[in-house]
């Protein structure tokens, strides 16, 4: 029962690795043993070290610390003082009158939509190439150099997230970066100068692209090892039976792969209501008009040089709810789709 | 100057707050327990040691004094310099240094746990901002009043109007300690070769543009991080024009100050500046210190308003015979309310002595060692800048024209000093960063700038939760 508990937890808030497996299975062998109710030494023991201390250590180094963020939430405290006072919810009421922090709630919104459905479309249609995509004739495999593109493209995710951001800050650079030197010499005067991070219009695009080159590698190795699993008798099947490679990826590849579409569905959606990291590199101001800010910014903002712990904690559970509704909205979504009633399990 | 920021993940802030809240979970009850006794313990406790002309506040033999240094621009050494003299001054004293780069995040669960270093140089982009903590700060005023190592009464050695900025609703509690002069800076010899002089005026630093523009260079420049070093340079102008009452109305968070008629003057010429294309385009999404090395390297543009630690920063990015040299900010018109010379001089790496610290007499004793004669020279000397110490620094400048320029521009000011405090005590940069840029870019106008900053400014001032500052 614990073990179902924190299986839900895992999966709706932090990476959910394990949920894309077979918690089923788990579960059988856990409630098959829990008839025996003989409790000998060894199983107490083994009650003990895997399950009651990780559960004290979670509910010390996780949920304590959720509590009493939200706890602050309802203060006034400055983060410099043992004293606070009690201000109910205040907080929350100038939080949602606070049009940079709404503007900053509505950029993540923007990026939790973009940037998940740009990625895996992109990972999800170099999965298919590199594994099924490749002659029509013979067995089932991915084009020619497969295993060089899949090295590739994996390549930007092995860079630490803050270099990537401070590459492409370079690149990005009006006067003296690699991508308006490109474009200027191609005869583009107009993107002389032109300042990709600094202009209202390109802004927001140019981080999320940044992003996107980042991740995409991630998501096609994870889509690839879940192709993999797949028997290559379904595919061959769909191609006696006359798919194209379009319909197969769309009818049977998706549909066989959806739990882990779903899980990083979850786990990219969290990095982007995130972003922390990338936006430190490119955009440390919040960029032009605001346009790139994100809520964690302005958290950091608020605690550290505005001395506005309190407020910060209720911008913290704020970013906590809407990540949170997040992933139960792509649950749903999931759902809605049949979800429970596909070819895999 | 590190305006840029080093990233931190969200998940090691929510650790390090995890950290803080479990010490701010004690330290409330143990704040409960005593039953708030408040700051009003500040003074409370004597001396441990023995009160004497060479030990001023009682440091007792065989403490240890904790200091903790932001380890910026300026290092840590000369820190360790003054602990070295505290050292040899009292004995059994201990002075430990330690270098920090992030003073808010290290240091915010030790003032909730009532526990803080006993001097700590709170500068950086990191720094704990002082509106937060000043209820549980020393106060300073015995420190300057005290005589140095060379017996002189340290106040009679600072240049004027220093303990300024460090003053809140009356009380001095942070000590600035390097000086920092604002300006407009160009190279001399780039002036020279081509017969140029230093505009004093808006209209001046138009005509200066347009002749720039004959030579294929811009008059102006900015990197996305500092474009509020172009908000200091109005700041500084519009204070020279109409005076202390721009100066106070800006303090004091007042309704409309942005739309004073010396800040909209200063707002229109640079407004001209930027409509005639001398501002070199595409800063908003350029690195400052790229931004900064266009003009001190390449030559792209002409003048950068910025500090006096431009020099130290663009060091490595600098054409030799470059000659940097400073100019007061222009004026409006031929009759502000100052004159052209009057400067924007304020001191930076603000020093403070909390007053839960261990070792408050020896956190002071820590800054009579800083502002000694030696401990001055030893700064200036090291980091071609000046203390608020005077007369540390040679007429050559140890061979630096920028500090040649600061120490002649500070002479000519004579007592037209000033300075303000409201963008960092109230937290205001980034949120006018978004302004400046877009006003910079040409994107927005006189209006819409003035507008964005009343509005930043007024969200404060409505703010019943920010402490305000009041000055007059």
């Amino acid at each position: 029962m614990t073990m179902a508990t924190s299986g839900e937890l895992t999966s709706g808030v932090s990476p959910p690795i394990t949920g894309a497996g077979s918690p089923g299975g788990l579960r059988r062998i856990g409630s098959a043993r829990w008839r025996k109710r003989n409790l000998t030494l060894d199983k107490i023991t083994f009650f003990l070290v895997f399950l009651v201390i990780p559960v004290l250590f979670y509910i010390a180094f996780v949920v304590s610390p959720f509590v009493q963020a939200a706890y602050f939430s309802l203060t006034d405290w400055t983060g410099f003082t043992p004293a606070m006072n009690f201000i109910g919810l205040s907080n929350y009421g100038k939080l949602f009158t606070d049009d940079i922090f709404l503007q900053a709630m509505g950029n993540n919104i923007l990026m939790a939509i973009v940037v998940p459905i740009v990625t895996l479309g992109l990972a999800m249609f170099f999965a298919t190439l590199v594994t099924v995509g490749g002659s029509a004739r013979g067995n089932i495999r991915g084009l020619r150099n497969s295993s060089f593109y899949r090295v590739i493209s994996f390549f930007p995710y092995v860079i630490p997230a803050i270099v990537i951001g401070l590459i492409w800050s370079q690149i990005y650079d009006p006067n003296s970066g690699l991508l308006n030197g490109i474009l200027t010499s191609l005869g583009l005067e107009q993107f002389t100068s032109f300042p990709w991070l600094g202009d209202v219009r390109t802004a927001r695009w140019a981080v999320m692209f940044v992003i996107i080159w980042g991740l995409v590698g991630f998501y096609m190795v994870l889509f690839i090892a879940a192709i993999k699993g797949v028997p290559a008798e379904v595919f061959e099947a769909a191609r006696i039976d006359g798919a194209g490679r379009f319909r197969t990826a769309v009818s049977i590849t998706i549909p066989i792969i959806r739990e882990n579409v779903q899980t990083a569905f979850i786990y990219i959606g969290i990095l982007a209501l995130d972003a922390f990291v990338y936006m430190a590199a490119l955009e440390p101001g919040g960029g032009p008009d605001n346009t790139t800010l994100v809520m964690a910014q302005q958290l950091f903002t608020t605690a550290f040089t505005k001395g506005q712990f309190g407020y910060a904690c209720a911008m913290g559970v704020v970013l906590a709810v809407v990540t949170l509704a997040y992933a139960g909205l792509v649950f749903a979504v999931n759902r809605i789709f049949g979800g429970k009633s596909e070819v895999g399990e | 100057m590190g305006i840029y920021d080093t990233p931190l993940g969200r998940r090691d802030f929510l650790r390090g707050s995890l950290a803080a809240a479990a010490l701010a979970a004690t330290g409330s009850l143990a704040a409960c327990a005593t039953s708030g006794t408040g700051s009003s313990t500040q003074t409370s406790a004597p001396p441990a040691g023995q009160v004497s002309d060479t030990n001023p506040f009682g440091v007792e033999s065989g403490s240890t004094v904790d200091a903790v240094i932001f380890n910026g621009g300026y290092g840590i050494d000369y820190a360790e310099f003054a602990g070295q003299q505290v050292q040899a001054k009292q004995q059994g004293v201990t002075v430990k240094v330690t270098p920090v780069t992030k003073v808010a995040q290290t240091l915010q669960p030790r003032f909730v746990a009532g526990n803080p270093p006993d001097v700590v140089d709170n500068s950086g982009a990191g720094a704990i901002g002082i509106n937060t903590i000043r209820d549980q700060l020393a106060e300073l005023n015995d420190v300057i009043e005290a005589k140095n190592y060379e017996g002189t009464v340290i106040k009679d050695t600072l240049y004027e109007g220093v303990t300024e900025p460090g003053t809140f609703d009356g009380k001095f509690i942070v000590l600035n300690y390097a000086l920092t002069v604002y300006a407009i800076w160009y190279s001399a010899s780039l002036f020279e070769q081509n017969g140029w002089t230093v505009p004093k005026t808006y209209d001046e630093m138009l005509a200066l543009g347009e002749e720039a523009k004959g030579k294929g260079k811009y008059l102006f420049g900015w990197g996305k991080e500092a474009a509020t070093y172009y908000q200091t340079m109005a700041i500084c102008s519009a204070i020279k024009e109409g005076g202390d009452e721009v100066r106070l109305a800006l303090e004091n968070l007042q309704p409309d100050c942005w739309s004073l008629p010396p800040v909209q003057d200063v707002f229109n010429g640079l407004k001209k500046i930027i409509d005639a294309g001398y501002m070199k385009p595409g800063g908003a999404g350029t690195v400052f210190t790229a931004s900064q090395a266009q003009w001190s390297n390449d030559q792209e543009f002409l003048l950068q308003p910025s500090g006096g630690w431009i020099e130290n920063e663009m060091k490595d990015q600098t054409k030799s015979g470059f000659k940097m040299t400073g100019a007061p900010e222009p004026v409006v018109s031929s009759n502000s309310k100052m004159p052209w010379e009057a400067l924007h001089s304020t001191a930076g790496e603000p020093y403070i002595v909390p007053s839960q610290g261990k070792n408050v007499a020896g956190g002071k004793e820590f800054m009579r060692a800083m502002l000694s004669q030696e401990a001055a020279v030893n700064f200036a000397k090291t980091k071609l800048a000046s203390t608020i110490v005077k007369g540390t620094v040679p007429p050559d400048g140890f061979g630096s024209t920028a500090l040649q320029s600061q120490i002649q521009m500070l002479e000519a000011a004579g007592s037209n000093v000033f300075s303000w405090n409201f963008v960092d005590l109230y937290g205001m940069n980034t949120d006018q960063l978004v302004v400046w840029n877009s006003f910079l870019s040409g994107d927005s106008d006189v209006a819409k700038l003035t507008k964005g900053l009343q509005d930043i400014t007024d969200e404060v001032a409505k703010d019943d939760s920010i402490k305000k500052v009041q000055v007059s």
